[in-house]
């Protein structure tokens, strides 16, 4: 691992949350989304959200960064209610968050490089060679300096997902929030991308929240999951806890199993009679 | 926004108008910090002004050519063929110029603008930029917004001296006008501040426009390949009336 370890006092994870979320709710249109959670989030761990696909992760995350305002609860960061700050102090708060997005949203005009050189250009007047010896080690710690001078369109999915994590983590923010890491990656490379995870949060003290649905990979990382479901927290705890907990959310959720509390199914009106069957039956 | 009150065609453009208002107001807003990024406004101006710079100069041209021919042909009913230069650039410089250099950015680089923009934020590269804390404001719709001010102007200026160029070349070249008195009715006749300067300011004023419009298009289409389609056409057809109303009301101002 070539990540450099200047700042290398070790961060004691201290008791104080760094995020801190109460009774957040959101609806989206008519669709409830969050419906009472409450969170925390503690300085210098590695928290994994977890829950069925459309619970509202991402939306979690858009409401950590400011991009979504909550219909009621709180949301704070570094002890800042986000909901409140204004633009100036919103973007300041965002200079100390790295964000990965779920999709890489890369910009398309820009090489590899430039896409990772892209924050540090506009927040840090770095000497030309500073700045060029940052964004190659980051783009070394997700493998990918061989493909500086590409641009988006030429790479991969696998590949863009960890330009994006380069960028993410460029900057070496005081939060970074990963919106699946894993997906799309080969073992190799996840690996790879887990030991980063581990690194930024071992020596750098960097908070790390990480959506992802890979329990193996989270159980390498993590000190304390979350699962979500129905807009709620319904449990957490340690991931080798939290496997092997006894409720039926976990069972059901790290079981796999179709039938349980959390719906797998989008909610819709009774399949026989959406097919036409029922008027049939009788 | 009131889901009633979108529902009137006529009400759902009140609304659109005013949140360009809004919109207008937040890009001036953004313009002070966008200096920061003088490159990106370089590159826009480029874009921009080099780019239309060919369909400009070949517009202009036979513009300027029909425009000799058709008007050489009315001035020898009244036996003023001497006239011609000067009817010629008047043309250009009060109306033709201003307008067709619009409507032509339009078409050209407005169209590009909207597209580039909706599909940046359909791809999410808005919200990537805002969560790396640039405001796409002012990195992405002031300096497109200032480029078209910044080169609608100097277009307008080529056009134009493309047009003159093929008044011209068909009136002296081809028709067998004097060049003495082409060029001396010209420039005696044409001033500055009445002919010349009106022009321009019209120019820069639908540089503003046309681009506003296609910024503002870009930054609110649905994010769907239908949407950004939709926008792209929008901005053609607003761009096109509002030119065309504003040259209205501004030459009613300034004769
Ligand atoms: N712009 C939107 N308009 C309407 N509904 C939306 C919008 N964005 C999200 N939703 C709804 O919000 C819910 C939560 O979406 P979100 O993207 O947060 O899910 P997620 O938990 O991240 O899922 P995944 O694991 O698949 O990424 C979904 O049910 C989705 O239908
Ligand atoms: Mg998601």
């Amino acid at each position: 691992m070539s990540h450099d370890q200047t700042a290398s006092a070790k961060h004691e994870p201290s008791s104080d949350a760094l995020v801190q979320v109460r009774g957040l709710r959101t609806r989206i249109g008519d669709k409830v989304i969050f419906d009472g959670l409450d969170l925390d989030v503690p300085r210098g761990s590695v928290t994994a959200v977890m829950g069925p696909s459309g619970t509202g992760k991402t939306t979690l995350l858009r409401h950590l960064t400011g991009q979504l305002r909550p219909d009621a609860g709180s949301v704070r960061v570094d002890g800042e209610e986000v909901a409140k700050l204004s633009r100036r102090a919103l973007f300041a708060l965002r200079e100390r968050i790295g964000f990965l997005f779920q999709n890489s949203a890369l910009l398309t005009d820009f090489s590899v490089f430039e896409n990772v050189a892209f924050p540090l250009r506009q927040h840090a007047k770095l000497p030309e060679e500073l700045l060029r010896d940052i964004v190659l080690t980051k783009l070394q710690a997700v493998g990918l300096r061989g493909a500086a001078g590409l641009m988006p369109s030429e790479l991969s999915g696998g590949m863009a997902r960890r330009v994006a994590l380069a960028r993410a983590i460029v900057f070496d923010p005081m939060l970074i929030l990963y919106d699946e890491p894993f997906v799309g990656l080969d073992p190799i490379a996840l690996n790879q991308v887990l030991r980063l995870i581990r690194t930024l949060n071992r020596t750098l003290g960097i908070t790390s929240i990480l959506v992802a649905h890979e329990l193996a990979a989270i159980r390498q990382v993590a000190d304390r999951v979350y699962l979500i479901a129905n807009g709620k927290l319904v449990a957490q705890g340690a991931p080798d806890e939290l496997a092997h907990q006894n409720s039926p959310w976990t069972r059901q959720f790290f079981g796999g199993e179709a039938d349980g509390p959390v719906p797998f199914h989008y909610p819709a009106p009774d399949y026989a009679t959406e097919l036409g069957f029922a008027g049939r039956a009788q | 926004m009131n889901a009633n009150l979108r529902r009137h065609w006529l009400l759902q453009g009140i609304v659109s108008l005013g949140e360009c208002g809004i919109f207008f107001v937040a890009v001036l807003g953004a313009l002070p910090k966008s200096l920061r990024y003088w490159r990106e406004l370089c590159r826009q101006v480029w874009f921009v002004g080099a780019m239309s710079l060919v369909i400009v100069m070949v517009c202009g041209l036979f513009v300027g050519m029909v425009l000799a021919l058709q008007l050489y042909y009315t001035l020898s009913i009244f036996g003023g063929t001497a006239a011609l230069g000067t009817v010629v650039a008047l043309s250009l410089f009060r109306e033709l110029g201003p307008v067709v250099t619009a409507l032509l950015v339009a078409g050209r680089a407005g169209t590009a603008v909207t597209a580039e923009i909706g599909l940046m934020r359909a791809t999410d590269q808005l919200d990537a930029m805002s969560m790396m804390a640039v405001d796409p404001l002012a990195y992405v719709a002031s300096p497109r917004f200032l480029a078209g001010v910044i080169a609608m102007p100097l277009l307008e200026c080529v056009f134009n001296a493309m047009g003159i160029f093929g008044g011209h070349l068909v009136g002296v070249s081809w028709l067998g006008l004097d060049n003495g008195t082409f060029w001396g009715n010209m420039t005696s006749t044409v001033t500055l501040h009445g002919d010349v300067l009106d022009g321009l300011y019209k120019s820069i004023v639908f540089g503003g426009v046309v681009s506003l419009i296609a910024v503002f298009q870009g930054y609110t289409a649905p994010p769907t390949s239908e949407g950004v389609a939709y926008s792209t056409t929008r901005t053609v057809v607003f761009s096109s009336i509002v030119i065309l109303a504003f040259d209205f009301v501004m030459t009613a101002f300034m004769t």
